[in-house]
């Protein structure tokens, strides 16, 4: 609060001293009083009245900047009633027991919230959980099939995987709780694993899959980064080009590791690059493509930034996209 | 013949598994009182147990603490359940491997095979022969009549899938299937490519013919 801001609240009482001092010096200097004395007793009015305030100004500098640091070491910001003391004066007063009414709805509010969204993620737990069971012996059946429905079977059943999948990703991505356990993983098994997992729809596709000779060891969820992997096969997939070529290399960057997923299919206009990681965002490939919900990538980046993996896009269009998964390296994960 | 047993509460899982794993030539051994596992196991001694987490009564964590007391037979965990707590207390509770469902087939197997591998099970014979010609897995060579050529990766894996099945018409779609399950991603150029090298090498040992194609079918031995 700067002394300017006070005396404007002040004004009114400013005034009123003024309009009070002219009177009392036209009273006494009616009534007799010399100039001299009535301009002493002017001197000291002002004095006293200049440093009652003063004081009163600092008092309240140092209460305001008080509260400042209770709210700024505040996790919880709307907890802030709660903390601060309860003031002196009446109308103050007051005016806490209004804030703190309207915390603590809202704190009962916020409280619901949490635990509503906590019961929906469990439920969708549960869901998953549940859908697995037939999942899994439907894919079972379709073994005894003959190769040419066994196949196209096996192609939806598991594009069904895949969106079960993403609804639980959604879940835990969205939730508080941290679900997932970094440790030291082979790279190769997770990229096998995400290949494996979308095996149909590659080999339907099409495409050639060029793996390099992956030998690091990475330190993440496995389970999360094979999803991840995953929704970025599939994207290399759903906008391929005619002749789809996947590239999945690794680098070493003194600690950390560098997945890098090369595809040279239609591209990502220069544009909309900056958004692709948007929820619901699906730009004008996934318009004309069609099937695109912008979910994927946004669950990407929220996996991502829990599991402190580094996601980078670069894109040329009708060339292809180039996606560099920096996998952290174990000193930077202590600080997680 | 490896034994395997399998622990699982839904029955349609049960009987396919139990088809699924007779057709790649395991004995499959499906129990269905979850009451005495420990006791049915002890008299079975399968070579393996596919032990599925969530079961009626004690849960798969329960029973591999009980197997265990009696028996080092190797345990995969098969389950629904894929939290990273799970995984972890399954692993130190003794399991061997612990596989999430909807279990990829091809990954399941392999699984399957490493995990009784590492037990001493032994595995696919390393060396073939059929009409005449004689595949060495380990050393990826071809011979015959003393005459012998090295192969390819690739070309080691499309060879052993015909030989292991003679007589029977492999389509392309077959034959790329087997190399995924692998990890040799290829698609059908790449599988055109290795296919005329395959043949030429055989050609050089004196078997033009030794892989026939059949129109519109696919691959013979």
């Amino acid at each position: 609060m700067t002394i300017k801001e006070y005396f404007s609240d002040k004004s009114g009482s400013l005034l009123l001293q003024l309009v009070s001092m002219a009177a009392l010096a036209a009273f006494l200097i009616m009534s007799g009083t010399s100039a001299g004395v009535v301009a002493i007793i002017a001197i000291v009015w002002a004095l006293g009245f200049v440093i009652f305030q003063t004081v009163a100004y600092q008092k309240l500098k140092v209460h305001l900047t008080e509260l400042e640091i209770i709210m700024t070491g505040l996790d919880q910001k709307y907890l802030f009633v709660e903390c601060i003391g309860k003031p002196n004066s009446h109308y103050e007063r007051r005016l806490y027991e209004l804030m703190r009414r309207s915390g603590k709805s809202m704190i009962e509010t916020v409280s619901d919230a949490q635990a509503a969204g906590q019961e929906y993620r469990e439920y969708i737990e549960s869901w998953v959980h549940e859908i697995k069971a037939p999942l899994t012996a439907a894919e079972l059946i379709a073994q005894g099939l003959d190769a040419e429905a066994r196949r196209k079977l096996m192609r939806e059943l598991e594009a069904v995987e895949s969106h079960v999948e993403r609804a639980l990703f959604y879940a835990r991505a969205e939730s508080a709780e941290k679900d997932f356990l970094i440790r030291q993983a082979e790279l190769s098994e997770i990229v096998a694993e995400a290949v494996e997992k979308h095996r149909s729809l590659l080999i339907g596709s099409g495409v050639q899959l060029r793996i390099d000779e992956l030998d690091q060891m990475v330190y993440t969820d496995s389970k999360w980064a094979v999803f991840l992997l995953g929704q970025l096969l599939q994207n290399a997939v759903r906008y391929r080009s005619e002749s789809p070529v996947i590239t999945i290399s690794a680098k070493s960057l003194g600690q950390q590791t560098q997945l890098v997923i090369v595809d040279n299919g239609i591209g990502i206009p220069t544009h909309e690059l900056p958004r692709i990681f948007d929820r619901g965002f699906t730009g004008s490939n996934g318009r004309v493509r069609g099937g695109s919900t912008g979910m994927g990538l946004y669950i990407c980046r929220r996996l991502a930034a829990l599991l402190s993996l580094d996601l980078q896009v670069g894109s040329t269009e009708r060339e292809g996209t180039t996606i560099t998964m920096t996998f952290p390296s174990k000193v930077n994960l202590s600080k997680v | 013949m490896p034994k395997i047993m399998i622990v699982e509460d839904e029955p349609s899982i049960r009987d396919e598994l139990t088809l699924l794993l007779e057709n790649e030539s395991y004995t499959a051994l499906a129990i269905e009182d979850f009451d005495r596992v420990a006791e049915q196991v002890d008299a079975a001694k399968p070579d393996l147990i596919l032990l599925d987490l969530g079961l009626p009564g004690r849960d798969g964590f329960a029973l591999c603490a009980d197997i265990r007391k009696t028996s080092s037979i190797p345990i995969i965990f098969v389950t629904s359940r894929d939290t990273a707590m799970d995984e972890l207390r399954a692993l130190s509770m003794g399991g061997d491997d612990y596989i999430t469902k909807p279990y990829n087939i091809p990954l399941l197997l392999a699984r399957i095979k490493t995990v009784l591998r590492r037990s001493g099970v032994p595995a696919e014979s390393e060396v073939s022969v059929v009409g005449g010609l004689t595949l060495d897995l380990a050393k990826g060579t071809v011979s015959v009549n003393g005459k012998s050529a090295e192969l390819t990766r690739n070309e080691i894996r499309i060879l052993a899938h015909l030989m292991g099945r003679p007589g029977q018409i492999i389509s392309r779609a077959d034959l790329i299937e087997a190399l995924w399950d692998n990890q040799i991603y290829i698609d059908d150029n790449t599988l055109s490519v290795n296919m005329t090298r395959l043949r030429a090498k055989l050609d050089s040992l004196g078997l033009p013919d030794y892989i026939k194609t059949r129109r519109g079918m696919g691959y013979q031995i």
